[in-house]
C-alpha cells in the first residue's frame, strides 16, 4: 500500500482529507497499471485533480507517478486557501522534481479543451437545496475586504451539490468530450444518494465507458468511485 | 504559474471559445515578475516529450510578451538517436524556459474579450467576476 501524504492545512476554509478522499487514493493506486497502458507510455500526460483543496490526491499522483513519470500536473480550484494548502502540501512531501502549477478557475473552463488525459474530481455531492455562489473576495470585487468574508462559505462550496449532489458533477459530466483528450479519462466520485447507477446509465447511453472502481461504506454513506473514457 | 502552464490555459469567457483569440493569453511583460526555480533538474526525455506536444506559436508569442525573442519560429526537431551537443543546448534553454520559469506576479489578458487576469503568488487566477461567469 502506498504511503498517505502528510497534510496540514486550515480546516476552517478548506475541506480536511475524509474517507472519500482516501477512497479516491485507494482507486488510484488500485489503477496504476491500468492508467499505464490506458494513457501509454510515450508521450506527456496533462493530469488535472478539479477541486484540489488541501491537495492530498494531486501529491500523492505526483509522489507515486500516477500516471507516469512523465506528467504536467496542474490543479484547479475556486477556493484560494485550497490551492495554498495544495502547493503546501506538495512542498511537505517531498514531489518537488514534478511538474506543478496550480490554477484558480471554476471546474476546467480555463483550461484548453481536450487537453486533459487524467482528471480527477471529488465534487460536492451533499444534496442540498442549491448550489452555494462562489463567495466574492477581494480579487474579484474591490469593494470587499477579506475579514467580511466567512470562511464557512468555501467549506459549503465544498460539499453542497444541489439536487441530488449532482449539479456541480453533472456539469463536468456533460462537457466531458471538450475537456478530455481523445485518450483521456476521468475518475469521479459519488455517493449513493446521487444515484450512480443511473448517472453511469446515462453515461454508457451516451457513449461512455463507466466502470466501478472502489466502493466502501463509510459511516452512513457509502461512497463510490467510476472512472469514465471513451 | 510556471512557463508552460501558459500552453494550456485560455480565457474563461465562454463567448470566447468560439473565437481563436483566447489562446495563448497575452501577458503583460512590463508588470509580470519572473523567478527561476533551479530546485528542477534537467530531464531531456521529459523536455522531448513536452516539446512534441506544445503548441509552438504560443510558447513563441508568449516568451515574446515576457521579453524573450529569441526562440525559432518553428518547432524545433529532434533525430530519434543520439542527441548531438547543440540538440543538448536547445533542450537545456527550453527547460529553463518552460519548466524553470516561473511567473510570481502580473497580469494576462484575453486577446478577444481584453478581460485581464491577475497572477499573485504564483497562482494564476482565471475566475469571472459575477457578470461575466
Amino acid at each position: 500500500m502506498l504511503p498517505t501524504p502528510h497534510v496540514s492545512c486550515d480546516y476552517d476554509k478548506v475541506y480536511e482529507p475524509s474517507e472519500d478522499s482516501f477512497l479516491l487514493l485507494d482507486a488510484l493506486e488500485k489503477d496504476r497499471a491500468f492508467l499505464t497502458q490506458f494513457l501509454g507510455s510515450q508521450g506527456v500526460n496533462l493530469v488535472c485533480e478539479v477541486g484540489c483543496g488541501s491537495g492530498i490526491v494531486t501529491t500523492f499522483m505526483m509522489q507515486n507517478n500516477i500516471p507516469s513519470k512523465y506528467s504536467i500536473y496542474v490543479p484547479t480550484d475556486v477556493n484560494p486557501w485550497a490551492l495554498e494548502s495544495t502547493v503546501g502540501t506538495v512542498q511537505r512531501n517531498e514531489c518537488g522534481q514534478r511538474f506543478f502549477s496550480p490554477v484558480r478557475t471554476n471546474l476546467v473552463h480555463s483550461i484548453r479543451e481536450q487537453e486533459i488525459d487524467l482528471l480527477v474530481f471529488n465534487p460536492p455531492y451533499v444534496p442540498a437545496e442549491t448550489v452555494p455562489a462562489v463567495p466574492q473576495d477581494w480579487e474579484l470585487d474591490p469593494t470587499k475586504v477579506a475579514s467580511e468574508q466567512r470562511p464557512d462559505d468555501w467549506l459549503d462550496l465544498a460539499l453542497l451539490g444541489g439536487d441530488d449532489g449532482m449539479v456541480v458533477t453533472w456539469q463536468l459530466l456533460n462537457n466531458l468530450d471538450s475537456f478530455l483528450s481523445a485518450k483521456g479519462v476521468a475518475y469521479i466520485l459519488f455517493c449513493a444518494r446521487n444515484k450512480p447507477l443511473d448517472v453511469v446509465k446515462h453515461m454508457q447511453e451516451q457513449g461512455w465507458q463507466s466502470e466501478l472502481v472502489e466502493h466502501r461504506k463509510a459511516g452512513w454513506e457509502v461512497l463510490s468511485i467510476y472512472r469514465f473514457h471513451r | 504559474m510556471k512557463f508552460l502552464t501558459s500552453n494550456f490555459l485560455k480565457c474563461s469567457v465562454q463567448d470566447c471559445d468560439r473565437s481563436n483569440d483566447n489562446f495563448p493569453l497575452k501577458f503583460d511583460g512590463e508588470k509580470c515578475q519572473l523567478e527561476q526555480d533551479e530546485g528542477l533538474e534537467f530531464n531531456p526525455e521529459f523536455l522531448l516529450r513536452i516539446i512534441d506536444r506544445v503548441d509552438w506559436p504560443a510558447i513563441v508569442s508568449v516568451a515574446s510578451d515576457l521579453g524573450n525573442t529569441t526562440l525559432p519560429p518553428t518547432k524545433p526537431e529532434f533525430a530519434n538517436e543520439e542527441l548531438s551537443e547543440e540538440d543538448m543546448i536547445i533542450l537545456r534553454d527550453l527547460h529553463t524556459l518552460l519548466i524553470q520559469t516561473n511567473i510570481v506576479e502580473g497580469q494576462m489578458m484575453c486577446r478577444n474579450c481584453g478581460h485581464i487576469y491577475y497572477i499573485k503568488n504564483s497562482i494564476p487566477n482565471l475566475l469571472l467576476p459575477p457578470h461575466l461567469a
